[in-house]
């Protein structure tokens, strides 16, 4: 009670002072001057509250003890935290707890990921975990082309060709995931000012139909501009459906219970199997799992699929159904899932690349000619990502998200392009 | 055999067993009538009611001395080195016949992974797993049931024939009927093997719970519709089969990633190079017997024991 004690004597003094004009009568044989310095200007500012708790503790006397308690803790609180020493104590605490949970929650978990990585990546993990996926003889489906390369007369060149005139301006506008959105789309094309003939052209990611509300719209203006594209899963679904009926004459007339028989999503995307065309179903069938695009100067390898690819697989091995639908990959084995918890794939592939990066630093001259990067969609969770080698651009148009466009120019010069979406769908 | 049917293209292959299997389907209905899937459709795309009472018997019985042959066409096993012909030979016929009828089957479970694999079965398979849609099961139980299908196999003399036998209890849609849980066979009525058939049916009580795409088998195995519909068509055994939509993903959910990396089960071993897994214990005895003392060792190569992959 110590501390306490000494205060209240503090109040009463401090009273005392209020009570009789200062200055000049209580210590009347000190000159102006010093009494001035004497009695800091402090004091003064404290008595409105002084007062104020003055008159409260005398109104207290007369009601319960409760009440005359409570502002005595909270100024020994305030007492306590205001003295000098006590709030150095708490500012090194709180110093402390702030580097503590940044290393907890930010640093460290980034260490223990990079060290994981590092180690999953690590060619002498395989044998200890048995085999990395990608061993088996991979499956081949009917109507679905593993791979395809661009056209190199396409491919962005050397920048200093361009400015000597050798070649022609060539840029590659990449388009993430449009799921029918054709006016965004329409909008996204103005703004980059897509110029066919003055050497654009234009990529998807995939997922271009289904969802939204123009899909053989979005296949014709593709095809209005040569385009090319990669199967998305939602290309893929729509053209399994579509043989699928076909093969049971239910694509001009649906059955009468299909409503019944089938979820809302797949009747969904029946809809969208019968809207489209022979023609525009044709076209997205030629839309390989696997775009090579090629080597592009200033960039190395640029590669486009819809949903990933696994770090260490020739393109030609790669699970197609893993290509358009993963997310995440499993460490040990590097088998790639759709879930969404877990290593994301684009984090592996990135340091991946960023490893055989500095290994071909030492031994070659272009060391970028010997990486891949891929350009994807698929993960509008996560909406833009880009890394150094991977360029996730799925920024969830049709949710009302973004239409993000990579733009290439000559010599690997990027650049990220948005337009607002209007949003169709809730999710 | 394997040898033939290496120099033979997969396409002539079904053309061929096709052809057989149209000129010898001894089906309760003959000539133009016989039904196809596609004819009756409108009947079996309805909604399905269970049954309520669960049996109390078992339908389908395994034999006594193997538990995957079954005893009314069998009185043993097959030796070790024909069961894996007998089985492509099961799971060829088992398609050509459902593609030709236009019957909706898939391949699923440890015959999934074998197709993951090198789109070939196991050596050390002694099952296969096939499934097929509600509609479907109705379709064959309807217009098929007890049907014998005649094929004359290459090096096969006579031929074999194969009965397609449905489960009367199909109808009972609860996982409750523990006895029953394979609703049809395909049965090798020469050496008694069979390849189990599960029908996969609309998981009703998950959908009143808000699970929209929930599906169910009565061997207690759940989907989502999405993660098998649309099928994906590819080639198992050189014939045409279905695939769920979602393969990998659903190998990765019953068996876990190791499955798909592992190179070594059961004794053998992935070779990388030939895709073809090969008996690591030949391998090791053949190199003992190269071995200045290993004469004499004796040459039946060691049964392996079948275990479950899953605990692999």
């Amino acid at each position: 009670m110590a501390p306490l004690d000494s205060h209240l004597q503090d109040f009463e003094t401090n009273r005392a002072d209020n009570d009789y004009h200062p200055t000049t009568t209580h210590r009347p044989s000190y000159p102006k001057q010093f009494t001035l310095y004497s009695r800091p200007l402090i004091d003064s500012a404290r008595n409105e509250w002084q007062l104020r708790a003055a008159a409260d503790s005398q109104r207290a006397s007369s009601s319960s003890a409760d009440d005359i308690k409570s502002p005595g803790w909270s100024q020994m609180a305030l007492s306590v935290v205001s003295a000098p020493r006590f709030r150095h104590v708490l500012i090194y605490v709180a110093l402390f707890l702030f580097a503590f949970i940044g290393w907890r929650m930010l640093v460290s978990p980034r260490l223990q990921e990079q060290k994981s990585l590092l180690h999953s990546l690590d060619p002498t993990s395989e044998t200890e975990t048995g085999g990395w996926f990608g061993t088996n003889s991979n499956p081949q489906f009917d109507g679905l082309i593993q791979i395809r390369t661009l056209d190199p007369n396409l491919v962005p060149g050397n920048i200093a060709g361009v400015v000597s005139g050798k070649s022609s301006r060539k840029r590659l506008i990449i388009v993430g995931d449009v799921h029918g959105c054709k006016d965004e789309l329409v909008q996204l094309l103005e703004k980059v000012s897509f110029n066919q003939a003055g050497g654009d052209h234009l990529i998807f990611v995939g997922d271009m139909i289904n969802k939204g509300p123009n899909s053989p719209g979005v296949v014709d203006l593709a095809r209005q501009h040569s385009a090319s594209g990669v199967r998305g899963n939602h290309e893929d679904r729509v053209l399994l459906l579509r043989h699928e009926m076909v093969n049971t004459e239910t694509l001009a007339t649906p059955d009468d219970d299909e409503d019944a028989r089938f979820s809302s999503k797949e009747l969904g995307e029946r809809a969208v199997a019968r809207s489209l065309s022979d023609e525009q179903a044709q076209w997205l069938e030629n839309c390989s799992v696997i775009l090579n695009v090629g080597q592009v100067p200033g960039m190395g390898q640029v590669v486009v699929v819809h949903a990933g690819l696994v770090p260490g697989i020739e393109l030609e091995k790669q699970d197609p159904s893993s290509v358009m639908t993963m997310r995440t990959i499993d460490l040990d084995t590097h088998v790639p899932s759709p879930k969404k918890n877990g290593m994301n794939w684009a984090k592996m592939f990135d340091k991946h690349q960023s490893k055989l990066y500095s290994s071909l630093e030492s031994s070659t001259e272009d060391p970028l000619a010997g990486t891949m990067t891929v350009v994807y969609g698929h993960d509008a969770s996560r909406s833009l990502s880009i890394r150094t080698f991977t360029k996730g651009l799925d920024s969830g148009c049709v949710k009302g998200g973004k239409l993000t466009a990579l733009v290439i120019e000559d010599g690997g010069k990027q650049s990220i392009v948005q337009v607002s979406c209007r949003g169709y769908i809730e999710e | 055999m394997k040898l033939q049917y290496g120099m033979r293209s997969a396409v002539t292959r079904v053309l061929w067993l096709y052809g057989f299997l149209l000129a010898t389907t001894i089906s309760g209905v003959c000539g133009d009538t016989e039904p196809n899937f596609m004819s009756v459709r409108k009947n079996v795309t309805k909604e399905y009611k269970s049954e309520r009472a669960i049996p109390k018997e078992k339908y389908f019985h395994e034999s006594e001395f193997n538990h995957h042959y079954d005893g009314r066409y069998a009185n043993g096993s097959l030796p070790d080195t024909k069961v894996i012909p007998y089985l492509s030979d099961l799971i060829q016929t088992y398609f050509t016949t459902m593609n030709a009828i236009g019957a909706e089957t898939w391949i699923m479970h440890g015959t999934l992974l074998a197709w993951w694999w090198n789109q070939k079965v196991f050596p050390w398979d002694d099952d296969l797993d096939v499934q097929i849609s509600e509609a479907t099961i109705h379709f064959l139980a309807d217009y098929y049931n007890m049907t014998e299908h005649h094929f004359d196999l290459p090096n096969v003399d006579g031929g074999r024939t194969y009965m397609l036998e449905i489960n009367p209890h199909y109808v009972v849609k609860s996982e409750r009927d523990t006895l029953n849980k394979i609703d049809a066979r395909w049965i090798d009525m020469s050496s008694g093997l069979f390849i189990d058939i599960t029908a996969v049916r609309k998981d009703e009580a998950k959908r009143l719970n808000g699970h929209p795409e929930a599906l169910m088998c009565k061997d207690k195995h759940h989907y989502e519709e999405s993660d098998i519909f649309p099928l994906r068509d590819s080639l198992f055994e050189g014939v045409p089969v279905k695939i769920p939509y979602a393969y990998t993903y659903l190998l990765e959910e019953e068996y876990g990633p190791k499955a798909l990396t592992r190179t070594s089960f059961y004794g053998h071993i992935f070779n990388e190079q030939t895709k073809i897994w090969e008996s690591a214990v030949r391998k090791f005895k053949r190199s003992l017997r190269r071995g200045s003392r290993g004469n004499n060792l004796p040459m039946n190569t060691p049964t392996l024991t079948p275990a479950h992959i899953d605990e692999a």
